[in-house]
């Protein structure tokens, strides 16, 4: 197992333009999870495959165990990665697929039998060992392709969104048996992906990345919590965190003409609360903000209250039978301890202190 | 009702019409292509167990008594064994050449990036632009230049040289379809590239590579124009060069001519007919996955 660091690693394209990947810096410890997380075209897979040394590194240090290696060709860093497209070998049987790297690396056939065969009964894959990868299904493929990187006990697994090709009920069925996988072997990892549930669910830390950039590293429920910026507030959550322009006198937070909270900063800011943290009330004067319920969504569990304020749109959770109307007005207060603000021209976030509320 | 059933009636009579006609002229126009394609062939399997006088005497009558002897006579008395060793030989080694020089070159085109790659092509493409009469007699000379003209080496160069280009052009067109994680995962499980050409790209390609294999046998195995500038001696010709011997200046011997010729088409047809399957999969494959 291993500790990967990475300082400064920036990645250009000879086609130019920005970089695709900007001076990224953190440091995955051994046996952690590291979750990568970003919209599209954020430079999380160039990251990724800059670690397993199928992109060349512009300018920075990539270590694995503390030995540099910028110029050690993929073959020899002793990592192993799943990829989205699962890219199994077509013309081999499972049993060569998944012994395709120990061969490689070990001539004792009977060893490299042995080894295929416990991990294929650990995934489930015994009775399917001697078909090709195209009379399996989706999730056997993944299986496969898990497998692969399992058999040969590499230093560290990279995933590349190897779960975005399964339907929606093997996703939750093979992410809880990853977190396991994750358990069983205390291996490093590093996980790409852009949906945030898995971000969630898995990680023990998770890097959300913007435009190439580190935007914040953290806890799932750190970065959920406390969004170092507006990106990672906009981005986390389903639905994100209402983000609504206000601005700050020096000592409070004006939103639509309310005091919302005490705050040192001055001109515009954000205001940000995350849906679950507004609730409907029938006090005007104790209310945040103010509208009309312009949609309601139930979703079963929840109703979604969609609150068309004049300038912009707030969401809210409401309960599974909510007591809003169509059409109807409505006032919203905020949990005190839950309301964000982010620096408007920025995006940062402004530190607010402890019992801010008026 | 009676009038709407009258009217489902009427317009199902000529639509069942419609389509038997329309497979009578299918079945029609594939005979009589098929007609076309094969009579010549017919017509040279027939003469080729008649002797010259029968043929002199009626062209087109069925070949009886049949001549089998003529076969060997051919094969025996007038060096077809040689011919057709001769033309197994050069085939066979310009054909390996082509598939695994063709692989590399088409992997390479596929896959890698790298300076001049455009220039490189193009000069590999340029070569078809012209015609061979137009190159044949520049050949000739550097082959004797060169010390290779009227040897089997020289022609299977020349062979490889021409074949070379549509080569690399199936191949690199089914390389590129290949995805590209493949390779990277092999790289990964820790293969050098070189391994990777022999372990991923050759085996998932096999379809194309079937298909160029069939394809550069049965154009060499034809190949006349080079083989009879570049090979002189008589125990170095290939079997297309083989009818030669039956033209004389006076006398042509049709009757084993023919013969010859049967000889030299029956392992194409051979092999067409085993791997015709294979050929059209390799041309039509689209799914690698």
């Amino acid at each position: 197992m291993a500790v990967v660091t990475l300082q400064n690693i920036v990645k250009h394209y000879e086609s130019g333009g920005a970089p695709a990947v900007d001076d990224v810096s953190f440091t995955v410890e051994d046996g952690e999870f590291m979750v990568l997380l970003g919209p599209s075209g954020c430079g999380k897979s160039t990251t990724l495959r800059m670690v397993a040394g199928l992109e060349s590194i512009t300018s920075g240090r990539l270590a694995i165990d503390h030995q540099l290696m910028n110029a050690v060709p993929a073959k020899n860093r002793d990592i192993a990665m799943v990829f989205q497209s699962y890219a199994l070998y077509p013309h081999m049987s499972v049993r060569d697929n998944l012994g395709f790297g120990l061969k490689r690396r070990h001539t004792n056939r009977r060893l490299v039998r042995q080894r295929v065969e416990e991990v294929a009964a650990s995934i489930g894959l015994t009775a399917y060992l001697d078909r090709k990868p195209h009379a399996l299904s989706g999730g056997q493929r993944q299986r496969v392709a898990l497998g692969r990187a399992i058999v040969r006990d590499p230093k560290v697994f990279l995933f590349d969104e190897p779960l975005s090709n399964l339907d929606a009920a093997l996703r939750v069925s093979t992410r809880a048996e990853l977190v396991r996988l994750h358990r069983e072997l205390s291996a490093t990892m590093i996980y790409v992906t852009h949906d945030q549930v898995e971000a969630m669910t898995m990680g023990d830390r998770v890097c959300i990345m913007e435009h190439g950039r580190v935007a914040q590293i953290g806890t799932p429920m750190e970065v959920y919590l406390n969004p170092a910026n507006a990106f990672v507030a906009a981005f986390l959550g389903n639905p994100p965190m209402n983000l609504m322009p206000a601005t700050a006198d020096g000592g409070a937070v004006l939103l639509g003409g309310r005091r919302v909270a005490a705050v040192a900063a001055e001109g515009d800011v954000l205001f940000g609360i995350r849906p679950e943290d507004l609730t409907p009330t029938d006090d005007a004067r104790a209310a945040v903000i103010s509208g009309r319920v312009a949609s309601l969504e139930p979703l079963g569990a929840e109703t979604l209250i969609h609150v068309d304020r004049g300038d912009s749109t707030v969401i809210v959770r409401g309960p599974r039978v909510p007591s809003a109307r169509l059409d109807e007005p409505i006032h919203l207060r905020a949990d005190p301890g839950m309301i964000r603000l982010f620096d408007a021209a920025t995006g940062e976030a402004i530190r607010l202190p402890e019992e801010a509320m008026t | 009702m009676a009038f709407a059933s009258d009217r489902t009636a009427v317009a199902s009579r000529p639509r069942i019409s419609t389509a038997a006609l329309r497979s009578a002229a299918l079945i029609l126009f594939i005979a009589l292509y098929t007609a076309f394609a094969a009579g010549p062939f017919v017509w040279v399997a027939s003469m080729s167990l008649r002797t010259t006088t029968e043929i002199n005497a009626d062209h087109y009558a069925f070949p009886w008594p049949m001549h089998f002897e003529k076969f060997a006579v051919a094969w025996t008395e007038s060096n077809y064994d040689t011919y057709f060793f001769n033309s197994a030989a050069v085939v066979l080694a310009a054909v390996a050449i082509l598939t695994v020089v063709g692989g590399m070159a088409a992997h390479c085109f596929a896959r890698y990036r790298f300076p001049l790659k455009g220039v490189v092509y193009f000069l590999i493409f340029s070569t078809i632009i012209f015609p061979p009469q137009v190159t044949v007699i520049g050949l000739f000379q550097l082959m004797v230049d060169y010390g290779l003209y009227n040897s089997r080496i020289g022609l299977v160069l020349v062979y490889v040289a021409i074949q070379l280009p549509i080569t690399i052009y199936i191949l690199e067109a089914f390389f590129a379809r290949i995805p590209g994680d493949l390779f990277d995962a092999a790289r990964i499980d820790g293969y050098s590239e070189w391994a990777i050409f022999w372990k991923i790209s050759l085996p998932v390609a096999l379809p194309a590579i079937s298909t160029t294999i069939i394809l550069n046998t049965i154009l060499l195995w034809n190949e006349f124009l080079y083989a009879v500038v570049l090979i002189t001696d008589d125990d170095k010709r290939t079997l297309p060069l083989g009818v030669l011997r039956f033209m004389g200046d006076q006398l042509e011997d049709v009757g084993m001519i023919a013969t010859g010729l049967m000889i030299a088409i029956v392992p194409v047809v051979l092999i067409y007919v085993f791997f015709s399957e294979r050929l059209i999969q390799g041309m039509t494959a689209g799914a690698v996955k």
